[in-house]
This record gives structure tokens, C-alpha cells and sequence, in this order.
């Protein structure tokens, strides 16, 4: 159980950082054995060894092997060195023999032996056997281990474990049925879910419905907080609704009904003869389709009969939100109490809590100061040049089609440059990306009334950051990929013939 | 004349094949692209962006797909600035369309990696330790995801507190969709869902939207909460998630007191209960591209890289939203550039100038953050700064959101 924490905690790619890693949760103390309290032990990026150490190729046999320590006396195999050495203490050997050969001077790490795999490379070997076997395991070998309940396999026999425990234990089941495995994602879905809209239809189908006549004005009213409010009234009726939980005899009896609150003072929004279609009442439409905003806004007349169609938004196209005069009145009481002038603040008197002290030190500083020049434009292009230039496959004639087209609206703009790019040769066309022609080309910028460009090429230079390595570790890993085994990806200039490279799970930090 | 030309082409040595995945190249090759378009160095942007095109695919890897966001922004930064070469660069496919969700496709998106759910959690044990023993909870929530935090927050209410409060009234301000994630129906309706929701846990839930936009630091709304008096023993909690990064701050407004300053000041005369604040640590207000470009690909990196074992339906539409924050960066400027997030340390400069002290969260949270964690990918981790009080979300170390507490001092 240990090693198969040590193992995972080790493939974790985390910033060496002076705050807190993780969560130090003194319950978990006794695993943490890679990180005693007082000695940080510095831990490799996954796939960024040391470079003292040793590095150990095995083959997908040897690896997969689940005997590889064999005694030298009777052969028998272990999976384990230590368990080797349990053994080998049985054979009773004389004094000398028993000393093993101190081999283990030298750090060990592993590339994985699989081609086209980012690890198979030593600069991005990992550092521990079980790590490397798990790797090869999850990444290239059959998926030999079957959750029963769920339809997911796993290569690893522990990762099989560790998921089987909590497959399904917990379930969440929506009455629209969406599975969630954990509760606030169900909690969250549960809330929008129609099913609930339905649920809650058949829990208050006995209320009775408070319905007034309702006039040919609006049917949507808008209700003001007391007293705050939108200012000028607009044409269309500024959107503050006030709607709350109807008065559900089944439940809240004693509950005071918030419907809404209403001012008095703006009466130009006030319906108050408009009825109040109580939701769920009895002639509910379950229509479940999304209610446009330009139809809720329209106000529109409504039959009575219609009223009683009230939504919480999807039950009709016309989805409107209705209250009743006679509620509101009714619920005077209520919207006093809301209303309380009482401008007693809770908030007066409380104690103040631990406060943060001030934070002086600067972590990383995206803008930090410019310290390292780093290459010029045209260094980077004719790095490019030499590095992904050709293709082997012959373009196509449609892309040849749009590329030249590309090519020669692009020469259009600038007529001497055309010339370089149909008539030349390859070592013209590339030379676009030396320093020479370079200059060339930024001389003719002038003919289509494009500005003038002044700086000179070499000038142009884009200093960096601090060490890039330093702050940005993610980007560690892609500045020594050598070519593994040269199934890379490739495009030529005319963007054909992509050869889609062989691992692309290499996720940045190499992660596992 | 043009196949003469590729035949010349292939007669080359094949070199080394480009590692897509370089991400510092691609950093390199965008940043002199940048300057190069800025400077109106037409020619030497056209060779960069053929070269990144050719280089990163759009359907390649996570470094791939992320430097093609940028290559997508840098192309319309570029054709913004000159409209003739609209022609000639079109050699993308066109991006996707925004998605526009519905709320449950929402619910389940804002929850496909920790980054929202990290905050909504710990903002909801704060708000929930904050608002015991209260008449009236009065909350106000400025968020991005259009009130996903709230359910949950309902029924923690509902269940956890000894005495749940009697009424509940959630304020919000009127969707902007001037930024993803875009729903497709009305805050009333969204509301109204709430209001019912909570009716099921015994909650009396009051839901209002308020008229009011980010570009003027909510004026409205923070007029509104004035003008309306709370009632007796009324807890006013403010819930901030990644939403106050579009207030106009000093790099758009070009005063000394910005919009974001003021939107704080008057928040803090409201003498609020609590205010959460859950924000993204990654500055992107630099007026200079460059800068502004770098820090943006060394952050939003992060995002592609979490969603890099989805399957790709599933990933697309966050992709699209992402870069179309990337676009927003790189390409506009002025008051169409809404995403000008800041990083924790200016978050707390304010916050401490308007007189608001940070609050440590709760070690259930922690746990209960932390449990999340183990749900999701192994990357995703939680570093608990103790020197300023908050918890900041990671991904391979890296800081991805920061979650604070914050009461008047």
C-alpha cells in the first residue's frame, strides 16, 4: 500500500513551492512518507530525472516480468528485492556471500520500452520501477481489469481497486435519470431539472387557485422591491421580479407568503386587478420547452382560463408570472415585516475575526522585468525552417490550390515578394526564412500602402521573462524532447500530409 | 507556376520533424507574431503565422490546441488592425460557436473539472458559517455561471444549518451576454426554478434581478442595495465568482480610481455580512500585447491541459469558451476587452484598501474541497495558504482559482 502511494505521489508533476503542497492533513501524516515534516525531499517532476542517474531500459517482458529477482542459488523468482533477500536468508550462506554487492549507489530510472511512448526517451525516463511498470501498464497494455458495475476497464490491477471501491457506492439517481456520483453535482442538476417542475406540480395539485380577473393590460407584472427601484419606467418593464413559493397548504401552513412585494408608490407598473394564477394549479400545461425571452416580455392579454396556466417558466410558451391583488393584500402584513424600516444592522456589532496579514511577498509576476534577451524573429524562423519544413507525402492539387491561392494574394500586396515566391527556387523560398531575403522582403512593404517598416529585422526581439524554466516548469518538458524514434509529426509548408504523432497523451508534464 | 514551386520543396532534406508540442517555441513564435502585427511588420506577421499554422494543428495535441487558439487571436488581432489581409488569411477552419446551454447541460458543464465547484464550495461554507442565527439572508450573487452555486447553497441551508433562515432572497443582475457561458433562457425563468427548488427543501426564497452591468461596476445594483433598507437582523452577503474581473479597472479607465476601486468602496458602505470572492490568478490587464499575450498562454494553458484526456465532444465547448477568452485577450482592445482578470495579490491590495479583512475558511471546507479533488483528475490539487487566508485551486502546482472570504474592517 505504501509503495503504490509512494508511486503515485511521486508521478504527481507539482511546482517545487515554498507554501504548502497539497493538503497536510495530519490524518494521512503516516503515508506521507516522501514528505517527513522536516526535510522537504526534493522531488523530480515526473519525466524530469536526474541526470546523474542510471538509466535502466528493460524489455516489455523483463517489465511486465513478475519474478524478476532471482535467487542465484535455486532460482526460485520474487517480485520483490526484499523478499529476495528474505529468502535467500534461509539458504544459511557463509558469512561473505550473504553481503550483497552494493549496487544500489547509483539512482536508477526507467524508460519505458514502448517506441513511440514520450517516456521511451531517457531524458523523460521516471524514476521508479512500479512506476514505470503501472505506466506501461495503464498506457500500453491490454485493459485486463473490469469494473462489474460500471462499464470501465483498467490495465492496472490497484487502479481496478481503488475505482471498484467507489463505483457506485454512492449514487444519485434524478427522477429524469441522469446518474451522479457525487451529491452537489446532483443537487445542482436537480434544481434546473424539469423533473422537479413536475414534481412539485403534483405536490401542490390541491391547493386551490386564487385567481382574480385579470385585466388587458400585462399580464407579467413587475414587482418593485419596496420602495428601490427602477427608476424610469422603461417600455418594456424592467425585469425585478419578486416571485416566491405559493402558499402550499399541504406544507407551510403558518409559512408567510412572500409572493411579492409590491410599492406602492409605482403605480405605473402596478396591475394590481391582474390575477394570480397559483402554480401548479390544477390546469397546468406541462409543457416542457424553453420559453423565449421575447415572448415573456411582450405583454399580451390573457383569458382567464389562461391564467391558470402559470408557469415557473415551462410549462407554456407564454410563460407569464402573474400575482394576485388579492395576495398581496393579504400579505401586507408580510411585506411589512419585509419592509421594515428598521435600519438595525446585524452587521454592526461583529467581532472581527482572524484577519490576514499583509501580503509583501510577490509570487510569480507575469510581468515581471525582461532579464534574458531571447531569440529574434528570424532566429526562431529559421529554426523552424531547418526543424518542420518538408513532408514526404506530395501535396494534393487542392491544397496546392489554396495555398497558391493564399500565396498569391498574398504576393498581390506585395509585388516584389511574388516574384521571390513563384519564380524562385527552393533555397529562395527559404531563404523568406533566413536573415537575408528578409530584408528583402520588408522593403517592398511599401507598394500597397501598407506602413512603412522601419525597425530592422534584427532588431525586433522579444525578451522573456524570467528564466522560463524557472517559473513556467510545464514548459520544461517540451525544450529537450529528442525524436523518439522519429514518429513525430510533420507537416509541410502546404499543411498536408500531417503524420499524427505517436504519443499524443503526452500531456505537458508528462503526466502519467 | 505554384507546382514548380513544390516540387522544389521536396527536394529538400527532411529535417527533424517540429515538435508540435514545444510549448515554448509556440510561446516564442506568438510573442514575435505579436509584436511583429502591433508594429505592422505585415510581412514578418504573415511568416510567423503560416509557420504556427503549420505547426499547430488544430485537432493536435493540448499544446497544439491552445497555440491555435492564440494563432486564431492573433489573426483577427492582425485583420482588425488591416482589414485588406482579411482575404488572405483563411486558411483556419472557423472556429466553434459558442454553445448556448441550457440549464441543465449548464449544471453538468460547470462541473466537468474542479474550477468552478472549488470556489462554489468554499464560498458556500463560508456564507453558510456567516449567515447562522440570521432572519433574512440576503445574497447577492455576482457570478459567471448564473447562479449554479445556488442549489447547493440552498440545500446546505435546508440541511445543515440548525435553524434555516426564514426567508432567503438571492438578488442577481441582469445576464450581460457579453461573455460565455451563455444560457438559453431568462433569468426570470432561471429564478423561478430556484424559487421552487428551495420551496422543496422549505426554503422561502425571494428571487430579483436587478438591471445593472459590469461596464459601470454595477452602479445600479449597488444603488439599489442602498436604497433598500434590510430588514431587522438581515445578513447581506455578497458572493463574487469571477465576475468583478470585468469591471472596468485602471488599465481601461486610466484614472487612478477605476471602477473597480469605487464598485468596492461602495460594496464595503454596504457593510456587507461577508464577501466571497473567487477569481482566477492570472493578470491579463497589461496594456502592452506582449506581456499581456505571455501571460495569458502561460495560464490559459492550464484549461486545455485539464480537459486533455476528455473526449472531445465533451471538451469542445469548453475549448470554444476558452478561446474565446483567448480572442477577447489578444485581439480587442478598449472597452471591447472585457476579460481583464488580476491576480490574487492585486485582488487582496484592493480588498484590503476598502477595508475588508480576510477570513481563513473552515477546515470542513477544506476537507470537503479536498474530497471533491479525489473526483476528479490526479493533477487537480489544493494549496491552503495560511499567510493570507486562502485556498487556492491547482493543477500540477500550478495556480489555477483562489477562493477568499472577506468581512468589513
Amino acid at each position: 500500500m505504501t509503495a503504490e502511494d509512494q508511486t503515485i505521489s511521486s508521478s504527481r508533476g507539482y511546482v517545487q513551492s515554498s507554501s504548502t503542497t497539497d493538503l497536510v492533513d495530519h490524518h494521512h501524516h503516516e503515508h506521507e512518507s516522501l514528505n517527513p515534516p522536516l526535510v522537504k525531499k526534493k522531488r523530480n517532476l515526473p519525466g524530469n530525472p536526474d541526470p546523474e542517474a542510471e538509466v535502466i531500459a528493460l524489455s516489455p517482458k523483463t517489465l511486465m516480468a513478475t519474478n524478476r529477482f532471482l535467487c542465484e542459488i535455486c532460482g526460485k523468482g520474487f517480485q520483490r528485492d526484499q523478499n529476495l533477500q528474505l529468502h535467500r536468508r534461509g539458504h544459511n550462506l557463509p558469512w561473505k556471500l550473504k553481503q550483497r554487492t552494493s549496487k544500489e549507489v547509483r539512482k536508477r530510472v526507467y524508460v519505458c520500452p514502448e517506441k513511440s511512448c514520450v517516456h521511451h526517451h531517457p531524458t523523460r525516463a521516471l524514476g521508479d520501477l512500479t512506476g514505470i511498470k503501472k505506466h506501461f501498464c495503464r498506457k500500453h497494455g491490454e485493459k485486463k481489469w473490469k469494473c462489474e458495475k460500471c462499464a470501465k476497464r483498467y490495465a492496472v490491477q490497484s487502479d481496478w481497486k481503488a475505482h471498484s471501491k467507489t463505483c457506485g457506492t454512492r449514487e444519485y439517481r434524478c427522477d429524469c435519470g441522469t446518474i451522479f456520483s457525487r451529491r452537489d453535482s446532483f443537487i445542482t442538476h436537480r434544481a434546473f431539472c424539469d423533473a422537479l417542475a413536475e414534481e412539485t406540480a403534483r405536490l401542490n395539485a390541491a391547493s386551490h387557485l386564487k385567481s382574480l380577473a385579470t385585466t388587458a393590460g400585462s399580464n407579467l407584472n413587475y414587482h418593485y422591491l419596496m420602495g428601490t427601484l427602477i427608476p424610469s419606467p422603461s417600455p418594456q418593464p424592467s425585469p425585478s421580479f419578486l416571485f416566491g413559493p405559493p402558499p402550499s397548504q399541504l406544507h407551510h401552513n403558518h409559512f408567510p407568503i412572500t409572493t411579492t412585494t409590491f410599492d406602492h408608490h409605482h403605480q405605473a407598473a402596478m396591475k394590481p386587478a391582474s390575477s394570480l394564477s397559483l402554480w401548479m394549479g390544477g390546469n397546468i400545461n406541462h409543457h416542457h420547452e424553453q420559453v423565449n425571452i421575447e415572448d415573456r416580455m411582450a405583454p399580451q392579454p390573457h383569458s382567464p382560463q389562461e391564467d391558470y396556466n402559470w408557469v415557473f417558466g415551462n410549462a407554456n410558451n407564454r410563460g407569464e408570472l402573474i400575482t394576485t391583488s388579492d395576495s398581496l393584500i393579504t400579505h401586507e402584513n408580510n411585506i411589512s415585516i419585509v419592509q421594515s424600516k428598521e435600519n438595525a444592522n446585524a452587521a454592526t456589532s461583529l467581532s472581527v475575526p482572524s484577519l490576514f496579514s499583509s501580503v509583501d511577498q510577490i509570487s510569480q509576476d507575469a510581468n515581471a522585468a525582461a532579464t534574458a534577451a531571447n531569440m529574434s524573429a528570424t532566429a526562431l524562423l529559421q529554426k523552424a525552417a531547418q526543424m518542420g519544413a518538408t513532408s514526404s507525402t506530395p501535396p494534393t492539387t487542392t491544397i496546392t490550390t489554396d495555398q497558391s491561392a493564399f500565396l498569391q494574394s498574398f504576393a498581390s500586396k506585395i509585388s516584389d515578394q511574388g516574384q521571390i515566391l513563384e519564380d524562385g527556387g527552393s533555397d529562395k523560398f527559404f531563404a523568406l526564412f533566413g536573415s537575408n531575403s528578409v530584408g528583402l522582403m520588408s522593403n517592398n512593404n511599401n507598394n500597397n500602402g501598407l506602413h512603412e517598416i522601419g525597425n530592422p529585422r534584427s532588431g525586433v526581439t522579444v525578451v522573456s521573462g524570467i528564466d522560463e524554466l524557472q517559473n513556467y516548469p510545464w514548459k520544461r518538458r517540451r525544450v529537450e524532447i529528442g525524436d523518439a524514434g522519429g514518429g513525430g509529426q510533420t507537416r509541410d509548408f502546404l499543411g498536408v500530409g500531417v503524420q499524427q504523432t505517436m504519443c499524443r497523451s503526452s500531456s505537458i508534464n508528462g503526466w502519467i | 507556376m505554384t507546382k514548380t514551386r513544390i516540387r522544389n520543396l521536396t527536394r529538400l532534406p527532411s529535417p527533424k520533424p517540429l515538435r508540435g508540442g514545444d510549448a515554448n517555441f509556440m510561446e516564442q513564435l506568438l510573442l514575435h507574431c505579436a509584436t511583429a502585427i502591433d508594429s505592422n511588420d505585415a510581412a514578418l506577421a504573415h511568416q510567423i503565422l503560416w509557420v504556427l499554422n503549420n505547426t499547430a494543428p488544430p485537432d493536435g495535441d493540448s499544446t497544439q490546441r491552445l497555440t491555435t487558439a492564440f494563432l486564431r487571436a492573433l489573426l483577427s488581432r492582425a485583420v482588425s488592425k488591416t482589414p485588406t489581409l482579411s482575404s488572405t488569411i483563411s486558411f483556419l477552419p472557423p472556429a466553434d460557436e459558442l454553445h448556448r446551454f441550457s440549464v441543465v447541460e449548464l449544471a453538468a458543464f460547470v462541473d466537468l473539472t474542479p474550477w468552478h465547484r472549488f470556489g462554489f464550495i468554499a464560498a458556500n461554507a463560508a456564507i453558510l458559517t456567516a449567515v447562522e442565527g440570521y432572519s433574512t439572508v440576503h445574497i447577492v450573487d455576482l457570478s459567471l455561471t448564473h447562479c449554479m452555486q445556488i442549489p447547493t447553497l440552498i440545500d446546505a441551508m435546508a440541511s445543515r444549518l440548525n435553524k434555516p433562515p426564514p426567508l432567503l432572497k438571492l438578488t442577481v443582475v441582469s445576464s450581460s451576454d457579453n461573455f460565455p457561458p451563455f444560457i438559453n433562457i431568462s433569468y426570470e425563468e432561471l429564478g423561478s426554478k430556484l424559487v421552487s427548488f428551495a420551496t422543496t427543501r422549505n426554503i422561502t426564497m425571494e428571487f430579483t434581478i436587478i438591471p445593472s452591468t459590469y461596464s459601470d461596476g454595477f452602479s445600479s445594483l449597488l444603488q439599489q442595495l442602498r436604497v433598500y433598507p434590510s430588514s431587522f437582523n438581515e445578513a447581506l452577503v455578497v458572493n463574487c465568482h469571477m465576475m468583478l474581473r470585468y469591471i472596468p479597472d485602471e488599465t481601461l479607465t486610466s484614472s487612478s480610481s477605476s471602477l473597480r476601486t469605487v464598485f468596492l468602496k461602495h460594496l464595503r458602505s454596504l457593510n456587507p455580512r461577508i464577501v466571497t470572492l473567487i477569481e482566477e490568478d492570472v493578470d491579463l490587464t497589461s496594456g502592452n500585447l506582449v506581456n499581456r499575450l505571455r501571460s495569458a498562454f502561460n495560464y490559459l494553458w492550464i484549461p486545455f491541459d485539464t480537459t486533455d484526456t476528455f473526449m472531445r465532444e465533451q471538451r469542445r465547448w469548453y475549448e470554444a469558451e476558452i478561446s474565446w477568452k483567448i480572442e477577447n485577450v489578444v485581439a480587442k482592445e478598449g472597452a471591447e476587452r472585457v476579460e481583464r482578470s488580476e491576480t490574487k495579490r492585486r485582488w487582496f491590495e484592493r480588498m484590503r484598501e476598502a477595508e475588508f479583512g480576510g477570513v481563513r475558511v473552515k477546515e470542513e471546507a477544506v476537507a470537503d474541497v479536498k474530497a471533491m479533488l479525489e473526483e476528479h483528475a490526479v493533477g487537480w490539487g489544493m494549496k491552503k495558504e495560511d499567510d493570507d487566508n486562502s485556498l487556492v485551486l491547482t493543477w500540477k502546482g500550478h495556480s489555477v482559482v483562489f477562493a477568499t472570504v472577506w468581512i468589513p474592517i
